[in-house]
């Protein structure tokens, strides 16, 4: 098994290969590989209702994480007994929402998906930003893949943290 | 299967029913027909069987008694009965209400400079991009999933509260992607997913469509060539199947264009089916 993907949105043109790519160095970097992931992308219809259903917020936004582990120490990874439970859950990611934001910062949509995707697996993995304490340590962990991500790769991505205070 | 899909997109399976089936018993003996009308008329299998059904609840089905030359149809020579009449009345009602369904009288339009050929319920989009051609095909018939969820509520007699489901056409289509002067076309044999076809709000799962199968082809319509290697996605690398997606999404073949084809099917399907029914109606009218 490995990273599920899903283009379930016509809004936006995707490469659907790169975005594989870049998830799996994440998933290296973190040591996660053994774990499968879902990463769907959607519109801001599909992100709208879903975070209005789990969140009771009626507008899109930019990532949905849902943890299949929900109470994890932030960075600890889970150990499963069972080969069914070798899981971390599933990332919705708004990609109008931030195609949109891209457009509006000159930014190339394909390094903020890789940088969200990067957010999310963090939720997946126990890190929350609802206290200061809580946001410092997990935009240091965000940092830490995104720099490593960055030595690999050549590229410039820098962590959604320091932006987003809203998704979950 | 992508090996016999071509044969598949060109002829649709029917199931004929016996009711279709047409074996003409000469008439023996009748208590539907006085010996005193101007014609006897031999009995279809069906009216046969239904006048046989009808006995115990006492439904004869009456012929037409023509005096000469039948008002319903001038010098038609074949079954009319009064079956037919309501069947004929049935069909105009019905071609009414689909013709008010209709959206346009015209197919929509695909984006992205795709010419449309269609062959009765066969239809071929065509682009031609960078000296590359692609061409999609794909068969109205067949293409409209059943809904099972109205059809529970039906057998088990609750009433819908909404107005009938629309009824989408989602047809399997193949794609073939022939580079100038090459001998060969990649094709793709494309789906969409079953089960989960959008009603609106529903919760999807799957993309939009999936890759099935690919495989190398002679290039034209020539022979299926059932020697050459076909690639089932069912198993395959994800990564590879993602370059498969990419390679079709830069050819034109991307989401928009799979919503934009169920559109253009659905409304070929609607026109198809209405079109049946008349040639139905004029059948049975003998018009």
């Amino acid at each position: 098994m490995g990273v599920v993907l899903r283009n379930l949105q016509n809004v936006v043109p995707l490469r659907r290969a790169r975005l594989r790519k870049d998830v799996e160095t994440l998933r290296h970097i973190l040591g996660i590989q053994k774990f499968d992931l879902g990463v769907i992308c959607v519109d801001n219809r599909k992100i709208q209702r879903i975070n209005n259903i789990y969140r009771n917020k009626n507008m899109p936004t930019d990532v949905l994480s849902f943890p299949f582990y929900e109470e994890l120490r932030p960075g600890k990874l889970p150990c499963p007994l069972y080969r069914d439970e070798l899981n971390l859950g599933d990332i919705f990611l708004g990609v109008e929402y931030l195609m949109k934001q891209c457009q509006q910062q000159s930014q190339d949509l394909h390094g903020i998906l890789t940088s969200v995707t990067a957010h999310g697996i963090c939720h997946l993995l126990g890190y929350r930003h609802e206290t200061e304490e809580e946001w410092k340590e997990m935009l240091q962990k965000e940092s830490y893949i995104l720099n490593e991500f960055n030595r690999f790769t050549g590229r410039q991505l820098v962590p959604l943290t320091k932006k987003c205070s809203q998704d979950g | 299967m992508l090996k016999t899909l071509s044969r598949a997109v060109s002829s649709a399976v029917r199931i004929s029913t016996t009711s279709s089936t047409r074996v003409l018993h000469p008439l023996r003996t009748s208590a539907l027909c006085s010996p005193n009308s101007g014609t006897v008329r031999p009995f279809t299998r069906s009216l046969w069987m239904m006048s046989d059904a009808g006995a115990s609840s006492g439904y004869r089905p009456k012929l037409f008694r023509s005096k000469g030359p039948s008002p319903v149809s001038r010098g038609c020579v074949s079954l009319h009965t009064e079956g037919d009449k309501a069947f004929g009345d049935f069909l105009s009602d019905e071609m009414k209400e689909e013709k008010k369904l209709q959206k346009s009288k015209t197919l929509p339009q695909m984006s992205g400079g795709w010419a449309l050929e269609q062959n009765g319920t066969e239809a071929k989009l065509i682009r031609t991009l960078s000296g590359e051609k692609v061409t999609v095909t794909f068969n109205v018939n067949n293409s409209v999933p059943p809904n099972f969820e109205e059809e529970a509520e039906q057998a088990q007699g609750q009433k819908s509260t909404e107005s009938e489901p629309d009824i989408v056409s989602t047809p399997n289509f193949v794609v073939e992607v022939t580079k100038p002067a090459a001998k060969h076309s990649l094709v793709f044999d494309c789906h969409y997913p079953e089960d989960e076809v959008s009603h609106g709000e529903g919760e999807e799962e799957s993309d939009i469509f999936s890759i099935r199968e690919v495989s190398f082809q002679p290039e034209g319509d020539g022979e299926w060539k059932e020697t050459a290697y076909t690639l089932n996605t069912d198993s395959l690398d994800w990564a590879l199947y993602d370059h498969l997606m990419d390679f079709l999404a830069d050819r034109g073949v991307d989401n928009t264009f799979a919503d934009e084809l169920i559109e253009l099917s659905t409304a070929m399907e609607h026109h198809e089916y209405i079109k049946f029914l008349e040639d139905l109606s004029g059948f049975v009218k003998c018009n």
